[in-house]
């Protein structure tokens, strides 16, 4: 594996058409070696789609992608030697218990190393909970996950393309999860986490992308994003004149709720209204910032119906009506 | 009342293409049963010498029944009766988990238990509903064999055997559901105790007794532990006897009051038989494709194979009666002379025996790509090819275990073929079995590639294409010829360019040409599929 910084993943005006649903529409990816790489989006925005070209499953319609410097489409195979998956919604064998489905799918990634797979699989299974000789049909949602969980993080991986990993766990095994996770990339893996739990993302993740109809809306890290949405302050109206509120600089959005002030400052310029609010000796200040939920409303709140059908239903409907 | 009453309309709804598709193909059985039989032994003589073969071979008896004399309505009893059984112990088994254990599996059961509905209506409705098919079903059998121009009372007795079969299963599949953790499992039990049920009829017809006339057999008591066999011991047209029926009707309130009783005391979604619990960690077997698809398919192909052993006790045990002269000049040797172009009769025989091991065998290896298939559908295909397995090595691990089915159902036919004339006493017809049976496997394997390249192509018609092929391919190739087809039509089917086993002289070049269109069509499949996204369900 080369140096930190190294591209591992990267996709240029990458389309893919179901028929005439566009799932993705140009979509611009770049994941750097070495980090967690949060993949943002609502249900079928083409999250689930754009892992299945990046592991060879489907194939991209136009555009380019590369993962380790090759094409998924062409050199599966060698690719998968490096890579683990964890889909969403994890089907299993209706007969093969939980522990043969971990072992089967271990196997045909490669053991290198018997005991130590031995001892990661017991580790992870305790650490887990997870009771692996009941059959497969009798899992829940969240066992379920976990055979994929458990098959994924047993043998060290490059690359781990997650979807959606932690739908079905309840919290604590959210918190196991993560813990394991960051283990696991501690050694200098890379990881794409698709999502649309925000709190997962910005524990767990280094930068984010934003995906909405097949398309990346904003990328970066966390910070960076943050920058883009404006912070909350807040304080005790007691005592307090309103025009001097009204004269306060860098400041709007002002609201006025009878025993608080609000009002919004651009992240950036935040310094120059604390003096401002220091000359007032405003009392019960709060100052809010940004979570990645406002950055994510912000993107989706407003969603309009776009002219992209988003379903066969959709598109069906929408050629018929032209 | 009206929770009752609404959960059997929800049912009969579900219901409304399933259960009018099994009665109209029992109505059709019979009533193609009736024409085939006035058709080919119309006289007495004819029947007669299909009877006497048949009481004087525990084979036949063992798969059809205990004939009762040569009317005409006797003998259609005799040919369609025990396998009417299976399926209608089939159709209720499969309607009583449909409803109970399946509902409770997927969760729906418990949408319906938070209602008023409660806890037994439900089954209450499940019961209601099984009971009124059976109605019908009593109807419409009863009503076939009357208008086919068959003895009233005999057609209504035939009616209410078979329907009385039915409650007895479907009792069995509520018990079973009771009993079961999950809809397969119940299913299973169901299957096997209809099987059980025609195995033991079977045994109890073999070790009958025969009349001195030689054209009747009294059942031996093995018979009277079956509900199939129940329902053949009203005997209907020459006996009419009810009795027995009685007998179905105690078992099934027995088991209604088990089902009720196990119904009371367990929790929802609970069942008496603990959720299956298997190895924690695989087996060595179980590290790759190949493992992985013989781990999915052997139970299958073993019942394929068992299907194929028992046409092949069949012909083994049956191909040297005709040897003997019992049947010289009857109908059923100018058929086979028509069938085979008049080589020796018992080779003849085997020939055509081994022709439906064929097709057997064909469906054996169909069924891998089926499976194939499957797990694409269910997804668990992009947890295989998502590891560094290539799309060949997933595909080929398919076709390898398809063709071991097609390999494993023609050597079961060919091996309870040789043991089975060894039994009866006559090897000398054993060498013509194994090459009859040898030559079934080109064109069995050229459906297997033929399906696995139908599966590249057009993934989510597969079984349709697969299922239709065969079922063509069989009415081409076997009924063709009977009902006048032209000869191009004939010869589309693989089946009849299968070599014709003469020994030595066996000319084996169309099946070299149709193993070899199963090597390209396997390796088209692997090309095309290469070439596609994979296809979810």
């Amino acid at each position: 594996m080369s140096g930190a910084m190294s591209t591992v993943i990267s996709t240029h005006d990458l389309r893919k058409n179901y028929g005439s649903v566009r799932a993705l529409d140009g979509l611009d990816l770049e994941v750097s070696g070495g980090e967690i790489h949060g993949f943002l989006g609502p249900n079928g925005a083409g999250k689930s789609t754009t892992i299945k070209i990046l592991l060879g499953l489907a194939r991209a319609t136009s555009g380019s992608v590369t993962v380790y410097d090759r094409d998924p489409w062409t050199d599966a195979v060698p690719l998968h030697t490096r890579m683990a998956y964890v889909p969403a919604g994890v089907p299993l064998w209706p007969t093969l218990t939980g522990g043969e489905a971990i072992d089967l799918l271990c196997r045909l990634r490669g053991i290198r190393n018997p005991q130590a797979y031995a001892a990661r699989r017991a580790h992870l299974i305790d650490a887990f909970s997870f009771d692996p000789s009941r059959k497969g049909h009798t899992y829940s949602t969240g066992n379920r996950q976990k055979v994929a969980l458990i098959a994924a993080l047993a043998v060290p991986a490059g690359l781990y393309l997650l979807d959606e990993p932690t739908s079905g766990l309840d919290p604590v095994m959210e918190v196991v999860f993560r813990r394991e996770l960051t283990e696991a990339v501690a050694a200098g893996s890379t990881v794409l986490l698709s999502s649309h739990i925000l709190s997962e993302v910005e524990k767990l993740c280094d930068r984010v992308s934003i995906i909405r109809a097949g398309r990346i809306v904003e990328t970066g890290t966390l910070a960076d994003l943050r920058h883009l949405t404006r912070t909350d302050v807040a304080f005790a109206l007691e005592g307090l004149d309103e025009s001097d509120l009204r004269s306060l600089p860098r400041s709007s959005d002002l609201v006025l709720d009878g025993t608080r002030a609000h009002f919004t400052a651009d992240s950036d310029e935040l310094v120059d209204v604390l003096p401002a609010l220091a000359a007032l000796r405003v009392r019960g200040l709060t100052i809010t910032p940004p979570s990645l939920e406002e950055l994510f409303l912000s993107h989706y709140g407003d969603e309009k119906p776009t002219a992209t059908p988003r379903t066969r239903r959709e598109a069906r409907l929408g050629k018929a009506s032209q | 009342m009206t929770a009752l009453r609404l959960l059997v309309w929800h049912r009969l709804r579900r219901d409304r293409v399933q259960i009018p598709a099994w009665i109209g193909s029992f109505a059709a059985l019979i009533v193609l049963a009736v024409v085939g039989l006035q058709d080919s032994f119309g006289s007495v003589a004819e029947r007669t010498a299909l009877i006497s073969l048949a009481a004087a071979n525990p084979a036949i008896l063992f798969l059809r029944g205990a004939p009762q004399g040569t009317d005409v309505d006797a003998v259609l009893v005799f040919t369609l009766f025990s396998f009417l059984g299976i399926l209608v112990g089939l159709m209720n088994t499969f309607l009583a988990v449909r409803h109970s254990r399946a509902e409770e599996d997927s969760g729906r059961a418990a949408l319906i238990a938070a209602t008023p509905a409660a806890r037994w209506t439900p089954a209450l409705s499940t019961l209601v509903y099984g009971l009124g098919v059976n109605l019908v079903l009593f109807v419409a059998v009863s009503g076939c064999f009357a208008v086919a121009g068959l003895d009233a009372a005999g057609s209504v007795v035939a009616g209410l055997a078979l329907a009385a079969t039915g409650v007895t299963f479907l009792a069995v599949g509520l018990v079973a559901s009771e009993l079961m953790p999950s809809a397969r499992a119940a299913n299973s039990v169901g299957v096997g105790v209809v099987l059980i049920s025609y195995l033991l009829r079977g045994l109890g017809d073999a070790f009958g007794t025969v009349s001195d006339d030689g054209v009747r057999v009294d059942s031996a008591w093995p018979a009277w532990l079956s509900p199939i066999g129940w329902a053949n011991r009203t005997r209907p047209f020459t006996e009419n006897a009810l009795a027995p029926l009685l007998v179905s009707l105690a078992v099934a309130a027995v088991l209604l009051g088990v089902a009720a009783l196990l119904l009371a005391r367990r929790d929802a979604g609970a069942s008496v038989v603990a959720v299956g619990i298997g190895r924690p960690a695989a087996r060595r077997s179980l590290a790759g494709p190949v493992g992985l698809a013989w781990r999915l398919q052997w139970p299958s192909i073993v019942a394929w194979a068992a299907g194929g052993a028992v046409f092949g006790i069949f012909g083994g045990a049956l191909a040297p009666a005709l040897d003997d002269g019992t049947l010289g000049g009857s109908v059923i040797s100018d058929e086979l002379t028509r069938l085979t172009g008049g080589a020796d009769l018992a080779e003849a025989f085997t020939t055509v025996i081994f022709s439906l091991v064929g097709i057997l065998a064909a469906a054996g290896g169909i069924q891998a790509i089926i499976r194939l298939r499957q797990e694409e559908a269910g997804e668990t295909g992009a947890l295989m090819l998502a590891t560094p397995l290539s799309r060949l090595g997933w595909l080929g691990s398919y076709l390898i275990v398809g063709a071991v089915a097609v390999l494993a159902v023609v050597t079961a036919g060919a091996l309870a073929s040789v043991v089975a004339a060894f039994v009866v006493g006559v090897r000398e017809n054993s060498a013509h079995a194994v090459l009859a049976a040898a030559v079934q496997v080109p064109a069995a394997l050229l459906f297997l590639g033929a399906a696995a390249l139908a599966w590249a192509l057009v993934p989510r018609f597969t079984a349709g294409i697969a299922w239709g092929g065969l079922g063509l391919a069989m009415f081409l190739g076997i009924f063709g010829p009977l009902v006048g087809l032209p000869d191009w039509a004939v010869d589309l089917s693989p089946f009849r360019h299968s070599p014709e086993p003469q020994g030595t002289d066996t000319d084996w070049s169309a099946g070299i040409v149709m193993v070899m269109l199963a090597l390209v069509t396997g390796a088209a499949a692997s090309v095309f599929f290469r070439r596609r996204d994979l296809a979810g369900g």
